[in-house]
């Protein structure tokens, strides 16, 4: 059987004419060119199930909504289309909110299409009735309740539009059951063309952004997760290229330059590296790519590039002077605006050499003691033997920034990770969402014990469809992130992370269908590497690891980027 | 300080929550609201606001309001702002 196809096949069916609402819904998709979506059945959006077989899209069931979202979301980020998933009413789409809003604080085009009780029982508290519309709001670009089929081809064109220009983000569409079973006259079906609105900044503004950079004697590039949304990290290499200006990358824009660049400093902010916090505090000029201040990258606000002027690109004006003053504001395509900028390339050889060693001085050392798995060697070593085809996707905690810090990316879609919302349970729908969109790339979920358990049941949808994810566990058996700032920050007053009673992971995942194994030991993680990189379908590598491992550096909560500290 | 927003846009469901929550979400309070047809399809929203602390700058706040779906300009005290202008 073919990877990727369900075990057992659905029966399929004729497209229904004439056209419900419905199969104006499916066909909408088609037209969009969706061509797989993630979800999950239920009363409310029975009708549009029970149009999807026949049809050109794929849809993958997962066994929990909210990984629906975020298998979406991920498929979004790697293709760089709209990724789709749909739920019913009620406790469907309750629990996709999550998933929709790690796509709205990481800027990820989503279309979330939810199941609604009919119109007339909209407001009476009907059964799996709650007012999505509502809920969804302050985490979507925008929302529509759908109440005349007439309006499905335009909402649907609209919502992709919306979803993916621009800044992209998540839009809902929210289909009352009644509409979605109501005939639709096909011969009314016309999808509207889409608009482009991206706005560029004058030539007089390019200029003074260019003289500025013709000024700098010590300027920083500032990478954001922008580069990659926009598809811009060409663009940007051959700005990075043209003007050789030492760059840093935010959580979000990993692997923009690729990491291994000899002016890459690495991540900056709170888990960055020394090289490139200390380039930034030091730097007169700072040239921020699709970043926004975010407090984890900047530390205390005011002590963060204390003496640079501020070159602002961003797709998003209202991101722009929202946190620090831009010298130059330039709003718009993100690749126009860096094709644009065109300066002569300014006097810093001493800059870029002094920054270059650095990151030398600084570099990380994995030559730690004891017998035990280190985890950054690990995760160091799995991401090189993968290569160009390596896509990381991350649970959230100490294992994030681990492999933010020591895992080698040569793009951003290589790093999937859930930056803004910080969502546990993103690494292994992520995982299914990155090898829907590239089946031939090497997908590495990197989770931890307390991650791992928000969303297990996707184990499941790995073995429905074949999916060859490969599932790096690092187990401490604690609340790893929090244990660690317990320990700095409040005294060692360690209060609930112990995870004491995890099951037997292994024996847990081979329940599932999974090949597992276990490991311990150092000497142990060649033929572990070996083993995960054989397999050709699922696996999870279990390694136990020293329940006192911290992450280093780090910038304490609330001081300057100045102030790291070591182990 | 209080400033006056005075907002133009496209009537539609939720359009008027979703400017009020903007604003509330952005850290600004609302102080007064008012709200008139605009001719056609389209509604003004009129709205004193007064920032929750000293971070918040209504710059930042008009351009919020200036991207949301269907809004046509943002006037912010004597400044007229038009997403639509400044997107041509």
């Amino acid at each position: 059987m073919t990877a990727f196809a369900p075990r057992t096949d659905a029966a399929a069916t004729v497209a229904p004419v004439p056209m419900t609402g419905a199969a104006a819904v499916v066909r909408a998709l088609e037209d969009a060119g969706t061509d797989t979506i993630f979800g999950y059945p239920g009363g409310a959006i029975m009708p549009v199930y029970d149009a999807l077989p026949g049809s050109k899209i794929r849809h993958v069931l997962v066994r929990h909504e909210q990984a629906a979202a975020l298998a979406a979301d991920a498929y979004a980020r790697v293709t760089g289309r709209a990724g789709v998933c749909l739920a019913t009413s009620g406790p469907g789409a309750t629990n996709l909110v999550t998933g929709i809003a790690n796509a709205f604080m990481d800027s990820v085009p989503l279309i979330a299409i939810t199941g609604q009780t009919p119109t007339p029982l909209m407001g009476t508290d009907a059964f799996q009735e709650i007012d999505t519309f509502g809920i969804t709001m302050p985490i979507t670009k925008h929302s529509f309740v759908v109440r005349d089929p007439a309006d499905i081809p335009r909402i649907f064109a609209e919502a992709f539009e919306l979803a993916t220009s621009g800044r992209p983000g998540p839009v809902l569409i929210d289909l009352p059951k009644d509409v979605t079973q109501a005939v639709f006259p096909a011969d009314q079906y016309a999808a509207p063309a889409g608009r482009n609105r991206a706005p560029m900044p004058t030539s007089a503004m390019i200029e003074h952004a260019m003289s500025l950079i013709e000024q700098a004697e010590r300027p920083v590039l500032y990478i954001g997760g922008g580069v990659g949304i926009a598809g811009a990290e060409a663009a940007l290499r051959s700005f990075q290229a043209r003007t050789a200006i030492p760059a840093v990358a935010t959580l979000k824009g990993l692997g923009a330059i690729p990491t291994d660049h000899p002016d890459f400093l690495g991540m900056l902010g709170m888990h960055g590296t020394r090289a490139a916090n200390n380039a930034v505090h030091g730097s007169d000029l700072l040239i921020c790519a699709g970043a926004r201040f975010d407090d984890r990258a900047t530390g205390k606000l005011d002590t963060f590039a204390p003496g640079a002027k501020i070159i602002h690109i961003d797709a998003d004006a209202s991101e722009i002077s929202k946190l620090r003053n831009a010298d130059a504001p330039l709003a718009g395509d993100m690749s126009a605006i860096l094709d644009a900028l065109k300066p002569a390339a300014p006097s810093i050889e001493a800059w870029r050499e002094t920054c270059r060693a650095n990151a030398v001085k600084w570099a990380m050392d994995y030559d730690a003691p004891g017998k035990g798995v280190f985890a950054p060697a690990l995760l160091k070593a799995i991401s090189e033997r993968a290569g160009d085809s390596f896509i990381a996707t991350c649970d959230v905690g100490q294992h994030q920034m681990w492999v933010a810090q020591h895992c080698r990316f040569s793009r951003p879609q290589a790093h999937l990770t859930s930056a803004g919302l910080g969502t546990m349970g993103y690494g292994i729908p992520a995982g299914i969402g990155a090898l829907f969109a590239e089946p031939d790339s090497t997908v590495v979920t990197v989770t931890g014990d307390g991650s791992i358990m928000m969303n297990i049941q996707e184990l499941a949808t790995l073995i429905r469809y074949r999916v060859p994810l490969k599932i790096v566990l690092l187990d401490n058996a604690q609340l790893g992130m929090v244990r660690q700032w317990q320990e700095l920050f409040f005294e060692e007053n360690f209060s609930e992370i112990d995870l004491y009673d995890n099951p037997d992971f292994a024996e847990l995942a081979r329940a599932f269908g999974l090949e597992a194994f276990t490991i311990d030991h150092r000497a142990e993680v060649d033929g572990a590497i070996d083993r995960l990189f054989a397999a050709k379908g699922p696996i999870l590598m279990h390694v136990r690891i020293d329940p006192k491992e911290n992450v280093w550096p780090l910038v304490p909560p609330g001081a300057s980027n100045a102030d790291m500290m070591e182990a | 300080m209080t400033h006056r927003l005075d907002i133009e846009f496209a009537r539609a469901e939720g359009a008027v929550l979703r400017l009020i929550g903007l604003v509330e979400r952005k850290g600004f309070e609302i102080c007064a609201i008012d709200m008139a047809q605009a001719g056609g399809a389209s509604a003004q929203l009129h709205l004193s606001v007064t920032p929750r602390d000293t971070g918040r700058r209504i710059e930042v706040l008009s351009r919020h309001l200036e991207k949301v779906y269907g809004v046509i300009s943002v006037r912010l005290n004597d400044v007229h702002s038009s997403y639509l202008e400044r997107a041509s």
